[in-house]
């Protein structure tokens, strides 16, 4: 309520700030005065790893590669697994949970059952099984982590009908012969869909961690750099110590997107005052 | 103020006297006067009765009196406990009084006992903490309370939860509770107004009960003021956080002054009523407390306000009987208040009969 | 509450029934044991040597068998606590003496992570509520949140770097042959890893129960009665405050099972997470089914037991 009053605060506006900056910078990165990030800029008479600089912001890697560069170049791969993931997961689980609350009866307990066993495995255990079953290839990774938003996601989209349906506008729309089809597509969605955006959020920097998890594991995409493989690069004790900058440079890039995405998503969901969001 | 002080006369030593006690709350509309100069006596055995509609500040000022307020209140004016200056105690000194000298039954029982601690434990409580008892002392002290509040079975209670219990039965523990230490003053707020019509009147009976067996002084608040008739020496009716009158208790029912008393008193229900009697709800909502009306408070709601009513605050001032004070320009039984009373009934607005 | 304890763990079983299916058939289908096994000599049925070697895995591994019998068989094996045969060309060390060697590191390693989880938590959410809304619980608020955005990961490498390389109050490896104490010490700071975001969860939510709990009127009746403040907190408020704590915890559980499994591998842990790695590389399916059963089934049961637990601390619940 008090948010309501409130708006959604300057917090939040900065959060998406940051989230369309990183966003842009993702997309426009080849066309960007970045450094090349596949390019070894070795210095005569001095072994890589550099120090941070005016020339490597954020130093180089032990390949004398551009840590700055490969940062933002990693964005791409990590923001695609994240919005992949989750619209996945969304259009899934979504599709899941309006049509088990809106029908009920055996659609729901079938859903239902089906959203139980994905809630039994362990997050990240699900996530390894099925990469090790498939290939390690982006869109591979991507629904592979959308497929953990499933049950979340529909079992918020179920709650989020069932309170609809109940409500006069619909029992109205069927009152006047309205199809199931109209009337969840005209009058359901679209109150469906504002829960939905707060968790979206949520979902992806989840996610993107998720996709870092897989990476220290070895699992993440075979071809491409994402933010887990350049933190992994720098992880090993005797790079941590004499080029710290090789990891933190990427882990705060990360931490702060994450960061954006959590808070964004909190506040959308103090917003609506939406109360059954839990991932 | 030199009358309010004359009416607050009394012979032996209070064994609690409020002078001008203020309680602020500050919030984010602004600062909240719950309790706006009060002055009070109450004296050890005898019974006192606070009565007000909700959000007069009644429960505010029991709170006040105790010390028990959140950490946003802020009280100002004095109270002392025999000869003990409490208002700028510290929370942790106050902790001294609270259970052993002055103790608390909260209105609704259903809620004011730990829903996940056993009774037994909640009344040995106190009697560990303040009289340094033993576990084994505190059990049986505590069996004995039981069967001073007259529970059956009070052995198997001790070990039962607060949802195992009735709601009559959960008031007579949080009583125990309350009466454990031997407290000097025991108040009680709306005691009776969660539980069954057929168990009020045992509650209040209960407490009236142990007053004079244990000669404690009892402050019951409530908005009900047939609650208090039968149950207090004395009654302070409070509007907006004033005090507007006070009396002994027969003699306030005998000759009402203020039209705010006489609308409470015609809202009680009374068994010699004709059937479906519509009851006098007082028009109006009580006043904002944050912004309260210059004037008499009640001059808005008040049916015989007149201008001076808007402009100017009565103050209390005393009756034939110098024990009854009431803040009223024109009291029940004046000429204007007659004049208006005609007008209201030639107009239809009234109708003349139960007073 | 007998008969709702066997309710609980009737569908436990279902539920890891379920998910062994699942595993088993999508392992099988999704991917060729034979070649798992002998590598390219599977495809090679023309050399009467590796046709030998074939008809010799097949019956090892019951090949020849259909699906679901192979999935009974397994599952019979399963419950005499045999987990089957690794795939490689030895098969040797059996599955079950792998875990056996393994699991106890990870076990260790989260029964630590969630000690120091609610150690932390606790005294951190009595705190934030007692300052509800003033300065030090604003801080606290937005250290938790930090916290709880930073991945497990990169507090790893951050803490590893921290408290080990450049305090040096840790150790960075972890040997498998010191003494059990030693062993415990080098675990710490895997477990502060997992321990501290989990902390963060925990804290904030009981802290928002305690405030609610706080408002109560039997607070405010044990203040009457002259309880001093920690004792109210720690005796009133506490317990009644505790109930979306215990389910949080169960639910937990699995993200921080995950997360042991990523902060093994970042401390050289030989552990589960370790196991499944290399089991996975080396397309070896009864190893990687036998870690996932594990893991699955320690969740689900760490979640009946929190619905068990929850009965038991609130008397008014009776089952």
């Amino acid at each position: 309520m008090t948010a309501a009053r409130r708006g959604l605060g300057f917090g939040f506006w900065l959060s998406i700030s940051w989230l369309i900056v990183i966003s842009l910078a993702a997309i426009f990165a080849p066309w960007l005065p970045l450094k090349d990030p596949g390019e070894n800029y070795i210095v005569a008479g001095a072994r890589p790893p550099y120090g941070p600089s005016s020339t490597h912001w954020l130093g180089t890697d032990q390949d004398a590669r551009d840590v700055f560069a490969r940062t933002i170049f990693g964005a791409r791969t990590s923001l695609v697994i994240g919005f992949g993931a989750i619209s996945f997961g969304i259009i899934l689980g979504g599709t899941l949970g309006v049509l088990s609350g809106y029908f009920r009866g055996w659609t729901d307990r079938i859903a239902s059952i089906v959203m139980l066993i994905l809630l039994s495995f362990p997050g990240l255990i699900l996530a390894i099984l099925i990469t090790a079953l498939l290939d390690r290839g982006l869109a591979t990774i991507a629904i592979t982590l959308g497929i953990l938003g499933v049950a979340p996601v529909g079992r918020l989209a179920r709650a989020s009908t069932l309170v609809f349906a109940e409500r006069d506008f619909v029992t109205a729309a069927r009152a006047i012969g309205s199809s199931n089809r109209r009337i969840i597509v005209r009058e359901l969605l679209p109150n469906v869909v504002i829960p939905m955006a707060a968790l979206s959020l949520l979902g992806m920097a989840i996610a993107i961690v998720a996709e870092g998890g897989l990476a220290f594991l070895g699992l993440s995409v075979d071809e491409g750099v994402t933010w887990g493989k350049l933190i992994l690069l720098g992880a090993g004790t005797r790079d941590l110590e004499r080029a710290p900058w090789i990891s933190f440079g990427p882990i705060s890039m990360l931490f702060l997107t994450v960061l954006a995405l959590n808070y964004a998503g909190d506040r959308l969901r103090d917003y609506f005052d939406v109360k059954d969001i839990t991932l | 103020m030199s009358q309010t002080q004359a009416s607050l006369r009394g012979g032996p030593e209070p064994l609690v006297s409020v002078r001008g006690l203020r309680t602020l709350f500050a919030t984010e509309r602004g600062l909240v006067r719950a309790v706006d100069g009060v002055d009070l006596n109450i004296h050890k055995g005898r019974s006192l009765g606070i009565v007000g509609e909700s959000g007069c500040g009644k429960t505010v000022l029991s709170r006040s009196i105790m010390g028990l307020l959140p950490s946003t209140a802020h009280r100002e004016g004095s109270v002392r406990y025999e000869g003990h200056e409490l208002v700028g105690k510290s929370v942790g000194s106050m902790r001294r009084f609270w259970g052993q000298e002055m103790s608390m039954v909260f209105q609704n029982p259903m809620v004011s006992l730990n829903p996940v601690m056993r009774i037994g434990e909640q009344i040995a409580e106190p009697l560990r903490i303040h009289l340094g008892m033993s576990r084994s002392d505190a059990r049986d002290t505590a069996l004995q309370l039981l069967e001073e509040v007259r529970i059956p079975e009070p052995k198997r209670r001790l070990r039962q939860y607060a949802h195992e219990l009735s709601g009559g039965m959960r008031q007579r523990v949080v009583i125990a509770i309350a009466l454990s230490c031997g407290p000097a003053i025991l108040f009680a707020d709306e005691p009776t107004t969660a539980l069954d019509v057929t168990v009020q009147s045992q509650i209040l009976d209960l407490i009236a009960e142990r007053r004079q067996d244990r000669n404690m002084a009892v402050v019951l608040v409530t908005h009900d003021l047939g609650v208090v008739a039968g149950h207090t020496n004395e009654i302070a009716v409070m509007y907006a956080g004033k005090i507007v009158e006070r009396a002994p208790t027969n003699e306030l029912f005998a000759n009402v002054k203020m039209p705010y008393t006489r609308s409470l008193l015609r809202s009680i229900p009374r068994l010699d009523d004709d059937p479906h009697t519509r009851l006098h709800a007082i028009s109006g909502r009580p006043p904002d407390l944050i912004d309260p009306p210059s004037g008499c408070r009640f001059a808005p709601r008040c049916a015989y306000a007149r201008e001076r009513c808007h402009v100017e605050a009565p103050p209390l001032q005393p009756t034939e009987n110098p024990d009854h004070v009431y803040a009223c320009w024109y009291p029940v039984g004046s000429a204007e208040f007659f004049e208006r009373e005609e007008e209201l009934v030639a107009t239809g607005v009234h109708v003349r009969g139960r007073q | 509450m007998l008969s709702y304890v066997a309710q609980r763990l009737t569908l436990a079983v279902c539920l890891l029934l379920a998910v062994s299916a699942l595993t088993f058939s999508g392992m099988n289908l999704l991917g060729d044991p034979l070649v798992n096994i002998l590598g390219p000599i599977a495809a090679d049925t023309k050399n009467p040597n590796s046709i030998a070697l074939i008809e010799a895995a097949e019956a090892e591994y019951h090949l020849d068998k259909s699906l679901p019998e192979r999935y009974v068989r397994w599952l019979g094996d399963l419950v005499r606590g045999d987990l089957g045969v690794q795939f490689s060309s030895t098969g040797e060390p059996p599955v079950s003496n792998i875990i056996k060697e393994r699991a106890p590191r990870t076990a260790v390693l989260l029964v630590m992570a969630q000690s120091l989880a609610v150690l932390i938590s606790i005294p951190w959410a009595l705190l934030a509520a007692s300052r509800a809304r003033r300065p030090a619980d604003r801080i606290s608020t937005v250290t938790s949140f930090l916290l709880i955005a930073l991945p497990n990961f990169a507090l790893a490498v951050i803490l590893k770097y921290l408290l080990a390389i450049k305090l040096g109050w840790f150790p960075i490896t972890y040997t498998a042959n010191d003494p059990f104490l030693s062993r415990i010490y080098q675990t710490f700071l895997p477990a502060l890893t997992i321990a501290l975001p989990a902390a963060a969860v925990y804290q904030r939510l009981l802290r928002t129960d305690l405030i609610t709990t706080l408002q109560e009127d039997f607070i405010l009746m044990a203040r009457a009665k002259g309880v001093s403040k920690w004792k109210v907190l720690l005796r009133h408020a506490l317990r009644p405050s505790f109930f979306s704590f215990i389910t949080v915890f169960g639910i937990n559980t699995g993200a921080l099972i995950g997360g042991s499994l990523v902060v093994e591998t970042i401390f050289r842990i030989p552990g589960l997470g370790t196991t499944i790695v290399e089991a996975i590389i080396r397309d070896d399916f009864p190893v990687v089914l036998a870690v996932v059963m594990i893991a699955t089934s320690v969740f689900v049961l760490v979640n009946v037991l929190v619905d068990i637990l929850y009965s038991f601390l609130d008397p008014r619940v009776k089952r």
